[in-house]
């Protein structure tokens, strides 16, 4: 070999060195790449595995908290997920037992539920699913499903998963809600009150009284505003009152007021209002009462009139008898008069006999005006226009009416117990001891007169009494002898008007009178006076 | 002192027992009668009758007692007139609207006629005593 040919493969060996020697280097680099590569890829799996597990884990919680029941099952309809709420809801366990949907279905609901499931098999979804299903203890609740199919990659479908919501409790809730709305609605609609809801003026609601009150129908109403179907004057007045409600200032009014009806005419209702306020205190609605009182009104009217035509024929009753008295006083008065004249003038002319008629004239005439005066008095007793209620010492005014009256040497008055004081007219009291005193005193035929005068304090009423050793009265003229001219006694100073007049004051201070008597030994006169 | 009455009465026994009284009694007093409130007012507009006292009867035809009490008073010379009331009435009434008017007195015709005579005969004797106002 020569030289160059050695050079030649000396060169072409060096070459070979180098390319391997490089080829080595670029094989070591590149599996050094690959190996940290490698290392790269791991690490990032293992990070993504990790990403992976908190999401499943916080899907989980997702669900596990998740206050609606969540389900997932498989097309064959075996559950393989419940949430927390689901096991609650449902009562079973899958980790413990299977469970299949179509063991849920509620009998009656069973031909929905199908169509639901070949809904959600052919649409991908179903919504607003409400049924009926069991629970494991074989309760039955009502629920709420949304449901949608669940695909691989390949959208081939795995399953199903649903989001299930017990609505029983709702349900019993609106169910009790509208129970209570329809027997509110009984109430309202039967009321024989009108009741009207308006808002603003404006009638929002009405009820059936309130339509046949005004003859119009509940469409009519509903157009209306209560101003349509008021008196100007007087809607100006509610709704200075409604402003009142607005303002707060009151929360309900009562006002008698005329509504307008249908046919023109009106009627006065007596209206109650109230406002309706939210839970934060606005008005909502302002709700009214409405109570016809036109008979009533009527009814007072008639009563007032009444009443007037009463008042005036009393009082044309007591003028009457006042103007009666007077008159019939005057001839007497003239008579008396007259034969005095003829006493006095013609003296001469007149035989005893004579005389002794003529003071037999005055001696009627005399008692004519007692008992002219009886009845003037007895008329009086309950004329309220003069009865004036005083502090009265019946201590003092008995003793004033025995200095008045003629007392004859043989009776004597005691007064057993102290008097009280009461409160009274002091005319009429006295008129009525003085009645009852001079009673006793005319009607006694005993040697020694006796009349006692006693007093008992009972809580409501005073009772007194007095007594005497009298005629006494026989027991068929008890009740008679309380009555006007039924003197039973046979004295010629007695009207028969005394007895009359005290058992009408009585009355008027609301008391009792009655006797105990025994004929020939005496009487007790009993009565009381309320306090 | 010789005094002018005027007796305001529609019942003539009544005036027949008034001037009786005075002449029985040789009062010399003069009585100008008049039968109601009426009457009695037209006498009053003679200025020459002009009476010292009227005595005044209540239930009168025509114009009544407190009626024509009212109008004399509201005359501002006939106003001071005393007006005694000679009534059948001691109601209450009467008697109070007669004195818020203006009476002078009050007096209730008794039903005998001796009573009569005794409180008229106070009467007389009260105001004779009286100094009275000349119009």
């Amino acid at each position: 070999m020569d030289n160059e040919s050695i050079y030649i493969l000396k060169r072409a060996l060096q070459r070979e060195r180098a390319a391997r020697k490089q080829a080595e280097k670029i094989l070591e680099d590149k599996s050094r790449e690959l190996y940290q590569r490698t290392q790269e890829l791991k690490e990032s799996n293992e990070k993504l595995e990790d990403l992976v597990d908190k999401k499943e884990v916080k899907l989980q919680k997702v669900f596990d908290n998740l206050l609606d029941a969540y389900v997932q099952m498989d097309i064959f309809g075996n559950v393989i997920e419940m949430n927390h709420a689901a096991k609650k809801l449902f009562g079973y366990d899958i980790s413990k037992e299977k469970l299949n949907v179509v063991k849920l279905i509620y009998k009656e609901d069973y031909k929905y539920a199908i169509k639901s499931f070949q809904e959600l098999m052919t649409k991908g979804s179903f919504s607003d699913y409400r049924a009926r299903v069991y629970t494991k203890n074989n309760g039955v609740r009502t629920v709420h499903i949304n449901a949608s199919l669940l695909f691989d990659k390949n959208k081939t479908p795995l399953g199903a998963q649903g989001i299930v919501t017990d609505i029983t409790e709702e349900l019993e809730r609106k169910r009790i809600f509208e129970e209570q709305k329809q027997k509110l609605s009984v109430i309202v609609e039967n009321s024989s009150l009108g009741i009207v809801l308006t808002q603003f003026g404006k009638i929002v609601q009405t009820n059936n009284a309130f339509q046949k009150l005004l003859g119009y129908t509940q469409e009519e109403l509903l157009k209306k505003e209560i101003r349509d179907i008021s008196i100007k004057d007087e809607y100006d007045s509610v709704a200075s009152k409604i402003e009142k409600i607005n303002t707060g200032e009151i929360d309900n009014f009562s006002i008698n007021k005329r509504y307008l009806k249908r046919n023109g005419s009106s009627f006065w209702a007596k209206t109650n209002v109230a406002a309706v306020r939210n839970p934060i205190g606005d008005i909502q609605y302002q709700v009214s009462f409405i109570e016809d009182i036109t008979a009533q009104l009527e009814l007072e009217e008639q009563r007032e009139q009444l009443v007037t035509n009463l008042e005036k024929t009393n009082q044309e009753l007591k003028d009457y008898a006042h103007i009666v008295s007077h008159d019939l006083k005057s001839p007497l008065r003239s008579i008396n008069a007259l034969v005095n004249w003829i006493k006095e003038d013609h003296v001469d002319v007149l035989d005893k006999e004579g005389v002794h008629h003529f003071n037999m004239i005055e001696k009627t005439l005399e008692k004519m005006e007692d008992l002219i005066n009886d009845i003037l008095s007895y008329s009086s007793v309950s004329n309220m226009e003069n009865l004036e209620s005083k502090k009265i010492d019946l201590n003092t005014l008995v003793s004033e009416i025995m200095n008045i009256l003629l007392i004859p040497e043989n009776m004597t008055i005691t007064i057993k117990n102290e008097l009280p004081t009461i409160k009274g007219d002091s005319t009429r009291i006295q008129q009525l001891f003085q009645n009852l005193i001079g009673n006793a005193l005319i009607y006694n035929d005993k040697e020694k007169g006796i009349i006692e005068i006693d007093y008992e304090d009972k809580k409501t009423h005073y009772l007194f009494s007095i007594k005497d050793n009298g005629v006494g009265v026989k027991k068929e003229h008890y009740d008679k002898i309380f009555k006007m001219f039924q003197s039973v006694g046979d004295n010629e100073n007695s009207s028969g008007v005394g007895l009359a007049i005290v058992k009408k004051i009585i009355d008027l201070y609301e008391g009792e009178i009655w006797i105990e008597s025994t004929t020939g030994k005496g009487t007790t006169f009993f009565f009381t006076l309320k306090k | 002192m010789s005094l002018t009455f005027l007796l305001i009465d529609d019942d003539e026994i009544e005036r027949l027992k008034f001037a009786r009284v005075l002449h029985k009694n040789d009062y010399p007093h003069k009585v100008i009668e008049a039968k109601n409130g009426e009457e009695a007012l037209d006498i009053l507009a003679q200025k020459d009758k002009q009476p010292d006292l009227i005595f005044l009867d209540l239930n009168m035809p025509k114009m009544n007692g407190l009626e024509f009490l009212s109008a004399l008073k509201s005359n501002q010379e006939l106003r001071y007139i005393p007006v005694i009331i000679l009534s059948t009435s001691n109601n209450h009434k009467d008697l109070k609207e007669a004195y818020k008017i203006g009476a002078a007195g009050y007096i209730v015709k008794p039903l005998k006629y001796e009573d009569y005579t005794h409180k008229i005969k106070c009467l007389i004797e009260y105001w004779s005593v009286n100094e009275l106002l000349k119009i």
